[in-house]
């Protein structure tokens, strides 16, 4: 009875606790509680490879979707921004819950999935776009950097100012391995063009005009035209920030259960 | 019984729908009819628009040609295509690949701007690139705005003779000379592949594992959330730091070998180029709209107008086009038709003042009139909220030269 007062807890609570304790050492409930698990796996990846997928067309789209579209001063901003504000929420309710350093590592690879599998079938099969066009980015070793600050420090103060960090600073860097063949210079009717834009003059888009691309233009406001490291700085303060703010909206959606356990 | 009635209606529904499907015809419009009537007729005016050739194979040229003129009545609330436009071309996306586009000579990779009441001769070069039949319009995006359409020409593109793929070659800054059908791909694949086995050895070190949600949130409930990342063990520490490393390393690794297999490379390249814009070839006449009509019952607009001969010779009304419907005159018998040419009415044109001399002043009336403003529906002109047209006129000297001008003003229906 002191125990159940102390803990704020009704007796009956307690004793179901120390049952579903108990139950950890029984191999059939065990069992059991694997099924469970993987259903929880199918649940949530499914929930979270489809939000993932409309989140990131909606916010990133065009920036994913054609080569000519990633710049070095929006999409490593705009990208971050779209993936850590839907990663923090997940990340806080399945850390403080069981412990695991997963959901940015899922959210990135599933989206990197679900990416190909779209390219593939919409734009390519469907619209005839060549892939080289149209291949997705990867985030996925960003997500990894992340869980793993989280693994590492077991503190989500300070894989915000690591993994954030490093998740908004390095998603130019780790694209430039297969993204640098892009950027290489092509000269079309006496003006110099990347491969990327004459990709993007070639194949026709009745939609997307050139105007339409929100792309780094010329600027006064410059450090010597260092505008990589520059946004990359930027987008880890951004992703820091990002990251965090969307922490505490995950803590707040995690502390909703109170009023389920009301209404149950 | 409601169960048999049931299974019975569901697959009534399900024949219909598949009947449907089948009976269902190719779509033949692409959005030219769509906008309201008085904004086609007062944006841009296209014309002598020219496709050819209309048959081709994959990997055959098909050049695109025509002028248009920019609408002096363009409406104040629209964003102006003075500010930023692009010239783009309506196929369903990239059946073609663009090789060449220019407007008065100035290469139109990028976007500009057309100051109002000026010509503008553009041409586009393409590549057969899918086979298929397809109706092509010349596109001016407008930023802020939206899509200005000219009428379409029906395509035909046959597969190419032999099974070699499709091959798109350009030769970059550096020398060499590239497929952009495939350029870069392996990269893309290697280093997605490298990503995604990472991705799926990291999830699958953290969820195979004996306990898992269940047992580890029975567990965290118990200790609390001070002692939860007691749960975390030692070798999930050294796994992660391993992950993190190789990760880091990785990044950093193929951005430095990136950077020494592609040293030269380029932002990506925008910004507005400038087109000198041609002015209209009036050819001495003065054109004064003193009122319009449009009968709704005769699907005519009627135009009054006051014109004045201020040239050295005679000239002839042969044409009114608006909103890319053209209205020829049968008497005048100067406009040319082009191959495969849509929207054309060729005896729709009536003027009641046949000729107008040298230095004459004369009251005539121009009378547009054909089923095409139903079929366009430009009959939409009395819902529009703001009744006012503009259209182009194209008149001839004794010698058959063309010259052209714009005419527009309000515009009042006749509903009897």
């Amino acid at each position: 009875m002191s125990e159940a007062n102390a803990s704020g807890l009704t007796e009956t609570e307690v004793k179901a606790r120390a049952l579903d304790l108990k139950s950890l050492d029984n191999p059939r409930a065990m069992k059991l509680y694997r099924r469970f698990d993987g259903i929880i796996i199918l649940v949530l990846f499914t929930f979270l490879v489809l939000g993932i997928q409309i989140q990131f067309t909606l916010t990133a789209g065009d920036w994913d979707y054609w080569i000519d579209w990633r710049d070095r001063r929006w999409w490593p901003l705009v990208a971050p921004f779209s993936l850590l504000l839907f990663i923090a929420p997940f990340t806080y309710g399945i850390w403080e819950r069981v412990r695991l350093p997963i959901m940015a590592t899922a959210v990135t690879t599933l989206l990197c999935l679900v990416s190909w599998l779209s390219r593939y079938l919409n734009f390519y099969e469907f619209t005839h776009f060549p892939l080289s066009f149209t291949f997705p980015s990867t985030y996925i070793g960003l997500g990894i950097l992340l869980d793993c600050a989280l693994a590492i420090s077991r503190s989500l103060i300070v894989s915000t100012l690591i993994g954030g960090g490093l998740f908004g600073a390095l998603v130019y860097p780790i694209n430039w391995s297969f993204m640098a063949p892009y950027k290489v210079p092509v000269e079309f009717n006496g003006m110099l063009m990347s491969v990327a834009d004459m990709m993007g003059y070639q194949y026709i888009r009745t939609t997307t005009p050139e105007y339409l691309r929100i792309i780094e233009e010329s600027t006064l406001r410059t450090f010597g035209g260092s505008v990589t490291p520059l946004t990359a700085v930027f987008s880890a303060l951004c992703g820091m920030v990002i990251y965090a703010l969307f922490l505490w909206v995950g803590s707040w959606i995690n502390g909703l259960d109170k009023y389920t356990k009301r209404i149950i | 019984m409601n169960k048999l009635l049931a299974r019975k209606t569901g697959l009534g529904a399900l024949l219909t729908g598949l009947i449907l499907i089948l009976l269902a015809g190719d779509v033949m419009a692409h959005g030219e009819r769509a906008q309201l009537a008085s904004m086609r007729m007062r944006t841009v005016h296209w014309f002598d628009t020219k496709v050819e050739p209309l048959n081709v194979k994959v990997g055959d040229i098909i050049t695109v040609t025509g002028k248009l003129v920019t609408s002096e009545w363009w409406p104040k609330h629209m964003p102006s295509i003075e500010d930023t436009v692009f010239l783009n071309i309506g196929v369903p996306g990239p059946t073609f690949l663009r090789l060449h586009s220019e407007v008065n000579g100035v290469p139109m990779m990028r976007s500009t701007a057309f100051p109002l009441g000026k010509v503008y001769e553009y041409k586009t070069v393409m590549r057969a690139r899918v086979a298929g039949r397809y109706h092509v319009h010349p596109i001016l995006n407008v930023k802020d705005a939206g899509s200005l359409v000219d009428k379409g020409t029906w395509l035909e593109v046959a597969e190419a003779d032999g099974d070699a793929p499709f091959v798109n070659e350009i030769t970059t800054l550096t020398g060499e000379t590239i497929n952009l059908e495939t350029y870069g791909l392996k990269g893309v694949f290697t280093w997605h592949l490298i990503w995604i086995a990472m991705g799926v050895a990291y999830l699958l070190y953290w969820l195979v594992r004996r306990e898992l949600f269940i047992p580890r949130f029975i567990r965290i409930r118990e200790m609390g959330s001070d002692r939860a990342n007691e749960l975390m063990t030692k070798k999930d520490f050294v796994v992660s730091s391993l992950f993190f490393t190789v990760a880091l390393a990785l990044i950093l690794g193929g951005y430095l070998w990136a950077e020494h297999k592609y040293p030269i490379t380029i932002p990506l390249q925008t910004g507005l180029v400038e087109v000198e814009p041609i002015e209209i070839p009036t050819g001495g006449l003065e054109v004064e709209v003193d009122h319009a009509t449009y009968d709704l019952a005769g699907r005519s607009l009627s135009m009054q107008l006051k014109l004045t001969n201020n040239s050295e010779g005679p000239l002839r009304i042969g044409e009114f086009l608006t909103a890319n419907i053209r209205f020829l005159n049968p008497d005048v018998n100067e406009g040319e038709i082009y191959e495969g040419e849509e929207m054309i009415s060729k005896d729709g044109l009536t003027v009641s003042v046949d000729t107008i001399q040298p230095g004459q002043t004369v009251d005539v009336e121009l009378v547009a009139s054909d089923a095409l403003w139903e079929q366009y529906r430009m009959t939409g002109l009395i819902h529009d909220p703001d009744s006012r047209f503009a259209g182009m006129i194209f008149y001839y000297d004794e010698n058959g030269e063309r010259y052209f001008q714009e005419v527009g003003g309000a515009v009042l229906p006749n509903f009897f």
